[in-house]
């Protein structure tokens, strides 16, 4: 059997068991360990192990159950939904104010974190059901939650252009550099897409909902609620930038700081804290095994000799240069359906870099149309690591169906940032 | 009863306190039809012995953010960096991730595409059923067995001494075997889960209940 | 006709990547076309520290690494991996490991685990970069380093530093931001290209404080199945793939460096004098090693032997 073969039966049977209803942490996972067996037999087995264990250990993930028990102690007591009322006071006449300072928050958070899991969970738990309970439609408030969460491995720090930087040899403080401005334009473009929508549908943004759910605040009040948790966004914002903790130490910096304003504020309880950190451990199960199934496929992929069929797609192309950048580009996105960032960046890089350079292209500009690829893969479907992050803490009703139906016009928003990028690198060359 | 974060409204524990649950979430029709419940028909006694279980473990969470603190503090204020936060912090997280697993399962949370089973009749929905089930226990065994190579290679020499694999670093302690050993205890956990589903499952037919 | 997948443990975008790819392809023609090694980088199968298990049992036909990821498994492993303060040069290390029954104690430590080390390869001394400049031992007090776990960490600890332990993914951010004032984090060149000198402009090099061991490993059961003809190719073909890394691996340093230089950074060494001092620190960490095995014991006694015959202690 080549590789072709075995590439489109393997995502035929992803298509086949996740139709049957299988839980997605069992489908990837699944396929992997039937493919390890029909390819080298069972001897190949402890692979898997070897992969899943490779997995839990990451180290960056370890910001993940910490936003995750942050984003439980913030709901649960009344900090979520004192900001959010606050935030419906400054968003004024601003058609759908209480969404795009949705994503100023996503941006802050992207600024401290570089890592999307626990970002996402965050704003889900925080502002989806603040935004659904002041009347905003659903799909604004659902792809706002997840486009804007992803920006977090655009905005530096980034794990996602620390990997690229490490894997294709280009210089990790140029990526940060060249990453700030696309990463700025994609949050913009959310902003505008969103006040745009609201203003000609204001009933988007919750203009039908009686002002009785959220009450009308004084503008001293509503500094109040916004205090605690700008207090916190800066101290941690501030241990990370004055070089007190790492990335990952910051997050938990964060979780410690929420639990301290909740004691702050009188809300503690033993409840309140036994709950959130339940509520963390069921949400680390639903998407750290999602995750597992994939690491597990992509070891077992790559090994089968994957990068021949990605290789196979762009040697031999006589073509100009653009058109091999273009179908690298399609590449990213297909391979971006089904598999997860790494794995599209150890399947891929080592070998389009090389002839990236080989183009005479610049291999940072490379690195940012890379990192917007990826983040129209944590939204795409069928495999779009935010919309389970999302799924994991969304309200009952909140169907994955909605959810992706909800990322359409957020991946129209992306491919047109990509298209702008390819068109003019200047954008984020230029800082270099 | 539509509380965000407590799926299973009859589990009082985790409902919320400070938004009023009841008409949270009516702002859209949709909402109110389609409700999406966690069906919890499928689980057992072991299940139900699992989720006590997750409860204690849940803690370890609090832990690995009190001592990622402590690293902070004692090496910003006090020069003076520990050697076992960060070998800590990673056993103690990858632990969560891999006990999730089976607190996931035993909620019945785990993440799962219904369109098709929700458009069958209940013959077709129960087959499916029980060809999910296979299938889950397919994948439990399968990498049950890979973790059990794993931990059995993190625990012998390759002589077959009982010796456990350090982390080779300066405080060099066995926490890789650990995670190794809890990591194998989570997919058994997950299978016997699997397992003791089965004669439910399997009985229901006759019922016509699915 | 052999098909074998070598994992090593490097990025793809790295130069000794390129370099042992070069190898890949040598193998191929000194073989006529029989033996094809495809070259897969960091942790494309399994994570760094599982290649040892997964080349024994066949997964992965043999790897490209650093044995210091295999200390969890027998102390030996981090004392063949890089005896920290033992080698100033790449060549003296393998005149130990060539000529003076390295190898052939490498490969009864590894063959329980089903792999044999072909030929023992290294490194060239890793660089040292820092937010301040080190001339002097007591220069390193209270600095805050981020080093690999082991060894290397323990003897900075003892010189007064404050070793800190991070991913590799995180000395970038961490340099950038002031967690750590200095990493020991791979060679010079891979360390200006990818930027640190903004951040920390003192490198010390040449390098004297690290320079790992390259093991070239095959599963054990192909490599009884080979000829001795092919056996002997191999061997040879690494001993050119060793020199070629050697050369080109320190040509892209100073290459680099001059670049640095008029970039501002700053370069230091440590006098011989120092040197000394580092070497005693090292020795009485030597000490703690011996004890943590049988093979960790007999690594260290037969090292510091060879390194007294060739007058080097
Ligand atoms: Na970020
Ligand atoms: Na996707």
């Amino acid at each position: 059997m080549t590789i072709e073969i075995a590439t489109y039966l393997l995502v035929g049977s992803i298509f086949g068991l996740l139709l049957i209803g299988l839980p997605l942490a069992f489908v990837t996972g699944l396929v992997a360990v039937i493919f390890t067996l029909g390819w080298f037999g069972p001897s190949a087995i402890p692979l898997v192990g070897s992969r899943i264990y490779g997995f839990i250990t990451e180290y960056s993930l370890v910001a993940v159950p910490m936003f995750v028990f942050m984003a439980g102690l913030l709901d649960r007591s009344g900090m979520a939904r004192d900001l959010f009322n606050s935030m419906r006071v400054f968003s004024g006449r601003l058609p759908g104010g209480v969404a795009v300072q949705t994503l100023i928050v996503a941006f802050f958070l992207a600024a401290i974190s570089g890592i999307i899991g626990g970002e996402i969970v965050l704003l889900g738990v925080l502002a989806l059901p603040q935004m659904l309970r002041l009347g905003y439609d659903k799909k604004i408030a659902i792809g706002v939650v997840c486009a804007g969460g992803s920006l977090g491995t655009m905005v530096p720090p980034s794990i996602v252009l620390i990997i690229y930087g490490l894997i294709s040899g280009v210089s990790i403080a140029d990526l940060f550099k060249a990453a700030f401005i696309p990463a700025f334009i994609l949050m913009a473009a959310y902003m505008l897409y969103v006040i745009i929508t609201c203003a000609r549908n204001p009933n988007m943004s919750g203009a039908h909902k009686p002002w009785a759910d959220a009450p009308n605040l004084t503008a001293k009040e509503a500094l109040k609620g916004i205090a605690a948790p700008a207090t916190i966004a800066l101290l941690v914002l501030g241990s990370i930038y004055g070089g007190i903790a790492s990335v990952t130490e910051a997050a938990a910096m964060g979780a410690a700081g929420v639990l301290l304003a909740v004691k702050l504020r009188g809300e503690y309880s033993l409840k309140l804290l036994k709950e959130s950190l339940v509520q963390t451990l069921e949400t680390c199960g639903m998407i750290v095994w999602i995750g597992i199934g994939a690491a597990c496929l992509v070891g077992v992929y790559n090994l089968m000799g994957g990068n021949r069929f990605v290789s196979n797609a762009i040697l031999g192309l006589d073509v100009a240069p653009i058109v091999i950048i273009l179908v690298m580009m399609a590449i990213f996105l297909i391979l971006g359906m089904f598999l997860d960032w790494i794995g599209i960046a150890m399947l891929c890089l080592p070998i389009f870099i090389p002839i990236v350079k080989q183009l005479g292209l610049d291999p940072v500009w490379f690195g940012i149309l890379f990192a917007i690829n990826m983040q129209v893969s944590y939204i795409s479907p069928p495999f779009g690591p935010a919309a389970f992050y999302l799924k994991s803490v969304a309200p009952e009703g909140i169907t994955l169906k909605d959810i992706f139906g909800a990322m359409l016009p957020f991946i129209a928003i992306q491919l047109a940032v990509l298209g702008l990028m390819l068109a003019f690198p200047e954008i984020s060359t230029w800082a270099l | 009863m539509t509380d965000p974060h407590s799926p299973k409204s009859q589990h009082s524990a985790t409902s919320h306190q400070h938004i009023a649950p009841s008409d949270e979430l009516s702002y859209s029709p949709e909402f109110e039809h389609t409700p999406e419940k966690t069906d919890l028909s499928d689980t057992t006694w072991v299940d139900r012995w699992v989720e006590k279980g997750g409860q204690i473990c849940a803690w370890l969470v609090l832990i690995a953010m009190l001592i990622s603190v402590y690293e902070v503090i004692m090496r910003y204020a006090f020069d003076s960096p520990t050697t076992w936060v960060h070998e800590t912090t990673t056993f103690l997280v990858a632990s969560i991730f891999a006990l999730g697993g089976p607190y996931t399962l035993a909620r019945n949370r785990h993440i799962q595409i219904t369109l098709l089973q929700d458009a069958v009749g209940p013959r077709s929905r129960h087959i499916m059923k029980v060809l999910q089930w296979l299938l889950g226990i397919g994948f439990c065994v399968a990498i049950g067995y890979a973790c059990w190579v794993l931990a059995w290679k993190a625990t012998h020499t390759p002589m077959g001494d009982w010796r456990l694999q350090t982390s080779g670093s300066s405080w060099n302690s066995p926490l890789p075997a650990y995670t190794k050993i809890m990591l194998l205890l989570a997919v058994v956990v997950m299978s016997v889960q699997m397992l003791a589903r089965g004669p439910g499952l399997l009985r229901r037919r006759s019922g016509g209940n699915a | 006709q052999q098909e074998w997948k070598f994992q090593i443990n490097v990025n793809a975008g790295d130069d000794q990547y390129k370099i042992a790819q070069q190898w890949a392809e040598d193998v191929a023609q000194r073989s006529n076309g029989e033996i094809t090694i495809e070259l897969l980088p960091s942790s494309a199968i399994v994570g760094n520290n599982e290649t040892l298990d997964a080349v024994g049992a066949g997964i992965l036909q043999g790897h490209i690494t650093d044995p210091s990821y295999f200390a969890g498994k027998n102390p030996a492993f981090a004392v063949y991996g890089n005896m920290v303060g033992a080698w100033s040069d790449p060549y003296q290390f393998l005149g130990y490991m060539r000529n003076a029954g390295g190898e052939d104690r490498y490969n009864a430590l590894v063959e329980p685990y089903n792999v044999h080390l072909i030929r023992a390869g290294a490194m060239i001394p890793e660089a040292l970069v820092s937010k301040r400049k080190i001339e002097t031992m007591e220069d390193f007090k209270g600095l805050k380093i981020r080093a690999p776990e082991g060894m290397v960490s323990n003897i900075f600890q003892l010189a007064g530093a404050a070793p800190v332990n991070l991913p590799t993914s995180e000395v970038y951010t961490a340099l950038e931001k002031g967690v750590i004032d200095a990493a020991d984090y791979t060679v010079f060149a891979t360390n200006y290209t990818q930027g640190y000198h903004r951040f920390a402009p003192y490198a010390i090099y040449p390098g004297f404080h690290s320079m790992p061991m390259m093991a070239v490993s095959l599963n054990k059961d192909i490599w009884d199945e080979l000829s001795p003809d092919d056996q002997q190719m191999l061997r040879d073909s690494i001993d050119d793939f060793v020199d070629h890394l050697y050369q080109q691996l320190t040509e892209a340093d100073q290459e680099q460096v001059e670049i640095a230089k008029q970039d501002g950074v700053k370069f230091s060494t440590l006098s011989p004098d120092e040197l000394k001092k580092f070497r005693a620190t090292a020795q009485s960490e030597w000490e703690n090693w011996r004890d943590k095995s049988p093979q960790a014991k007999e690594a260290v006694d037969s090292m510091i032997q060879y390194l007294k015959d060739q007058d080097l202690l």
